[in-house]
C-alpha cells in the first residue's frame, strides 16, 4: 500500500480551517493528487466550498438513520476535481456530546477501511478547535492523522487555541500520536501580525509552514460557494495556496513544540500589547476603506 | 489509667496506630462494600411503596443494581417498578452524541400511563451527565401530570449510601411544601434501604417500640402510600436520625427549611442499653413524662434480661469472652460492637467500617465506639471497602467471631478460624426480611445469631 499523508489542521472556529484547508485540497487536487478531506467540527461546513456551496450528508446523521446499515458510499461524496469530501457531523449546539460524536465518526471511517477504497494520496482532516476534550484530541492520537498544522491569525484567542493544540499534541507524542509541521498564518496583512506570530513560534519552539493573506478573493469566491482555487486560480491568492499546498505536501518536519505555560502565555502577550493596540487601530482604519 | 490520661488519650484519639483513618478512594477498590451513587437513588426510590425509579441511564445501570445492590440486600428483589422491569432509556452511543432528551421524555410520558406508581423518580447516570441533558426541563412537563422528581445521580458523584442523600436533597427542593406541625409525629432518617441489610425490619421496630411511648415515628419506607409519608414530612416535631453521618444532610436541610430540629443516635439502638438509652433522650425531647418511659423501659428490660439467660449458660460454658470482629458500614458497626462488649462481655478485637463516611465524620465514629465500650481492650478501628485489604486485615487474629458481609461467609472457617455471621452489605446467603438487631428484641435476636453458629450441630 501506498504511504497516504495524512494531516490535521486545527484552529479556532471561524480563523479560517475550512477556507484554507479547502483551498489546499482543491490545490494539491489540480496537481494530480487524490485528496479526501474530512470535516470534525459539528458545523458540518468544512467541504462546502468544494461542493459548490451545498451541503452534504453527515457520517453521524446518516449512522443515526442508517443504524448498522450505513455505506461509506452515502457519506463519502464527489466534490470539486473529485476530491473526496467526509462531514463528521454533530450534534446541535448546547446538547449531547460533539468530542464523542468525533470519535464515533473517525472509528467509523476507519473500520470501513476506506483508504484500501478510495486509496487518496492526502487526507486532511478539518479539526475544531481548543481541543477541549478527548473527542477533540482524536485525529492526532495514533493511527489517524501524522503531521499537525495549526491555523493561526495573530489575535490572542486563536494563538491562545494554537498553545491549546501544543499542550494536547506534547500528551499524546508519547503514544505515538501524530507530530506538529507548522503553523499556518492567516488573514496576515500588516507587518506587526507577521512579528507576534514570529515572535509566538519562537516561544513555543515551532515554525510557520506558511503566510496567507487576507482578501477579497476569497470571501467572493466563498460566495460563489467555491474556493478560490476554482473561482479564481490566476489570483495572487489562489497562487498563495497552491504554494503553501506544495510545501505542506514536501513537509517533512515533525516535532512536539513547546507549549507556553497559562502564565508564560499571558506574560506573553502583554509584552506584546502597546503593538497589539496600535494594531487594532490599523485594522479599523483597514476596515473603512 | 488516671482521668489525665484519659483525657490525653481522647485528644489523640486519631493519632493512636490502632486506628486507620485512611483514605482509599484514590486506589481501585476490589469489591466495595457499596455501589454508586445512581445506586442509592435507586434502591432509596424502591424502599418506598409506590415509588417508580425511572432510570436515564445505560440499560447495565438496572440490570446491574439487580444483583449489585438489590439480591446484595438480603435477597431483595426490586417489586413490580425494581428489577428487570426498571424503567430505561437504555443510552446507546447515538444519545451520548446527540444527547437523550427526546427518549427520556417518551419514557417518562409512558412509565406515567403504564405504572400503577404515585411518585416518579428520574434518575440520570453518568451518560446525561456527562454530556448535559437537560434533564430539569423535560421533568418539568411532567410536574402537572404526575409527582415527579429528578435526582442527578452520576455513578461517579458517590458512593450509594451518598445516593441516599441526593435522593433526600430532590425531595425537599422540588416536592416538600410547609404543613401544619403534628405533635408527637417524627421522621426516621439514616437507614438506607438495600445497603444498610437490616432496614426493612429496623425501620417497624423503631415505630412499634416510640408508638409505645406515644411517638407517631414516619417511618416512610415499606408502608402503604409511600408518598403521603413523604408530603408529611414537614409537619414533624422532630426528627431522629440513626447515623453517625448517614441522613444529617436531610436532616440540616429540614432545619433550615421547616425549622425541624433533629436528635441525632450513633446507630439504630441495639439491645436493651442501647434502646432503653434512645427511648431516655426522645422523651426527654419530646416531653414525655419520664414515668411513662421508665415504666415502659423497666417492663421491656425485666423481659429483655430473663430471655438473655436462656443461652447464658452456651455462653459461658462454650465460648465465654469471645474476641469478635465487624466488618460493616457505620451504623451496623457501632450497634453491634456496643452491644457484644457491653453486653455480652465479648471482645472487640478489629472494627473495618465499610461504608466510605466522608472524611469529617471518621472521628466522630471512631469515638463513638472508643468512649462507649465497656472493656479494657482496644480495638483496631480502620475504614475500608476494598475486599481483599479487608481479608488481608483479618489476618492472624484471636477473633472467634467475625460480622460482616456474606463475601466472608464461605471461607471464615478455613481463612480466620472464625464462625461467620452476616451482617452487613452485601448478604447474598441470607434472605432478610424482618430480621435485625434493633431494639429491645433485636438484641436478643444477634444473640440467638451468635449462640447458633456453635451449638449443636444434633
Ligand atoms: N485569508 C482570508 N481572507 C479573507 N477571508 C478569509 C480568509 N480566511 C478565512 N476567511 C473568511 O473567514 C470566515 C471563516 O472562515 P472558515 O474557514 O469557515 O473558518 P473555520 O473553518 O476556522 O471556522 C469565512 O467567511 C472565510 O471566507
Ligand atoms: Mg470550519
Amino acid at each position: 500500500m501506498k504511504k497516504i499523508k495524512e494531516i490535521a489542521i486545527y484552529g479556532k472556529g471561524g480563523i479560517g480551517k475550512s477556507t484554507t484547508t479547502s483551498n489546499i485540497s482543491a490545490a494539491l487536487s489540480d496537481a494530480g493528487y487524490t485528496v479526501m478531506q474530512v470535516g470534525c467540527d459539528p458545523k458540518s461546513d468544512s467541504t462546502n466550498t468544494l461542493t459548490g456551496g451545498k451541503s452534504i450528508p453527515t457520517v453521524l446523521e446518516s449512522l443515526r438513520k442508517r443504524r448498522g446499515n450505513l455505506k461509506v458510499e452515502d457519506v463519502i461524496i464527489e466534490g470539486f476535481n473529485e476530491i473526496y469530501c467526509v462531514e463528521a457531523g454533530g450534534p446541535e449546539p448546547g446538547v449531547g456530546c460533539a468530542g464523542r460524536g468525533i470519535i464515533t465518526a473517525i472509528e467509523f471511517l476507519k473500520q470501513e477501511n476506506i483508504y484500501e477504497k478510495y486509496s487518496p494520496d492526502v487526507v486532511l482532516y478539518d479539526v475544531l478547535g481548543d481541543v477541549v476534550c478527548g473527542g477533540f484530541a482524536m485525529p492526532i492520537r495514533e493511527g489517524v492523522a501524522n503531521q499537525v498544522y495549526t491555523v493561526s491569525s495573530a489575535d490572542f484567542m486563536a494563538i491562545y487555541a494554537a498553545n491549546n493544540l501544543f499542550k494536547g499534541i506534547k500528551k499524546y507524542s508519547n503514544g505515538g500520536g501524530a507530530l506538529f509541521s507548522g503553523l499556518i498564518a492567516n488573514s496576515v496583512t500588516f507587518p506587526a501580525q507577521k512579528d507576534i506570530l514570529e515572535d509566538f513560534i519562537l516561544q513555543t519552539k515551532s515554525t510557520i509552514a506558511g503566510f496567507i493573506p487576507r482578501s477579497l478573493t476569497v470571501t467572493q469566491a466563498e460566495l460563489w460557494g467555491k474556493t478560490t482555487i476554482e473561482a479564481n486560480p490566476d489570483s495572487n491568492q489562489a497562487e498563495v495556496y497552491r504554494k503553501l499546498a506544495k510545501s505542506i505536501y514536501n513537509n517533512k518536519e515533525e516535532y512536539i513544540p513547546s507549549p507556553l505555560e497559562s502564565d508564560e502565555l499571558k506574560n506573553w502577550a502583554e509584552s506584546w500589547s502597546d503593538k497589539l493596540l496600535e494594531l487594532r487601530k490599523q485594522e479599523e482604519g483597514d476596515f473603512k476603506i | 489509667m488516671t482521668s489525665k490520661n484519659e483525657k490525653v488519650n481522647q485528644e489523640n484519639i486519631l493519632s493512636n496506630d490502632q486506628i486507620q483513618i485512611n483514605s482509599y478512594e484514590n486506589d481501585s477498590v476490589e469489591a466495595p462494600r457499596y455501589s454508586c451513587a445512581l445506586s442509592g437513588v435507586y434502591g432509596t426510590t424502591l424502599g418506598i411503596r409506590g415509588g417508580v425509579p425511572i432510570l436515564h441511564s445505560g440499560a447495565g445501570c438496572g440490570i446491574g443494581q439487580l444483583f449489585g445492590t438489590l439480591y446484595a440486600g438480603g435477597q431483595s428483589a426490586g417489586g413490580n417498578e425494581g428489577g428487570t422491569s426498571t424503567p430505561c432509556s437504555c443510552l446507546v452511543e447515538e444519545h451520548v452524541i446527540f444527547g437523550g432528551e427526546e427518549k427520556l421524555r417518551n419514557l417518562i410520558q409512558s412509565t406515567i400511563e403504564i405504572f400503577n406508581g404515585s411518585l416518579f423518580v428520574v434518575i440520570s447516570g453518568c451518560v446525561p451527565s456527562l454530556i448535559g441533558d437537560d434533564v430539569d426541563s423535560i421533568v418539568d412537563e411532567f410536574r402537572d401530570k404526575a409527582s415527579i422528581i429528578h435526582v442527578n445521580a452520576p455513578g461517579f458523584e458517590g458512593n450509594s449510601f451518598e445516593g441516599y442523600e441526593q435522593f433526600w436533597d430532590a425531595i425537599v427542593k422540588q416536592l416538600l411544601t410547609p404543613k401544619e406541625k403534628q405533635p408527637k409525629l417524627v421522621n426516621i432518617f439514616g437507614i438506607v434501604p438495600y445497603n444498610h441489610v437490616f432496614w426493612k425490619g429496623e425501620l417497624l421496630n423503631i415505630k412499634n417500640i416510640l408508638k409505645k411511648i406515644g411517638v407517631d415515628a414516619n417511618i416512610i419506607f415499606t408502608e402503604k402510600d409511600g408518598l403521603e409519608n413523604i408530603k408529611k414530612i414537614p409537619s414533624a416535631e422532630y426528627n431522629i436520625v440513626l447515623s453517625q453521618w448517614q441522613g444529617h444532610e436531610i436532616a440540616e436541610r429540614l432545619k433550615n427549611k421547616f425549622q425541624i430540629p433533629y436528635i441525632k443516635f450513633p446507630s439504630v439502638p441495639v439491645g436493651a442499653k442501647q434502646t432503653s438509652e434512645f427511648l431516655r433522650k426522645v422523651g426527654e425531647k419530646l416531653n414525655i413524662s419520664s414515668d411513662k418511659i421508665e415504666s415502659l423501659i423497666e417492663e421491656e428490660e425485666d423481659r429483655t434480661y430473663r430471655f438473655m439467660e436462656y443461652p447464658a449458660d452456651a455462653v459461658i460454658l462454650v465460648r465465654p469472652h469471645s474476641y469478635f470482629a465487624v466488618v460493616a458500614d457505620s451504623g451496623t458497626a457501632i450497634g453491634i460492637t456496643k452491644f457484644l462488649t457491653n453486653e455480652l462481655g465479648y471482645l472487640p478485637d478489629i472494627i473495618q467500617i465499610t461504608d466510605n463516611p466522608p472524611d469529617k465524620y471518621r472521628e466522630s465514629i471512631v469515638k463513638e465506639i472508643i468512649e462507649n465500650i465497656e472493656t479494657v481492650v482496644r480495638p483496631d478501628i480502620i475504614f475500608e471497602a476494598d475486599t481483599y485489604n479487608i481479608r488481608e486485615n483479618l489476618k492472624d487474629r484471636p477473633f472467634l467471631f467475625l460480622l460482616s458481609s456474606s463475601l466472608e461467609a464461605p471461607t471464615a472457617t478455613e481463612d480466620f478460624g472464625a464462625l461467620h455471621i452476616s451482617v452487613s452489605f452485601p448478604v447474598y446467603n441470607r434472605s432478610i426480611l424482618v430480621h435485625n438487631y434493633s431494639g429491645y428484641d433485636g438484641g436478643l435476636q444477634l444473640f440467638e445469631d451468635v449462640i447458633s453458629t456453635f451449638v449443636g450441630p444434633l
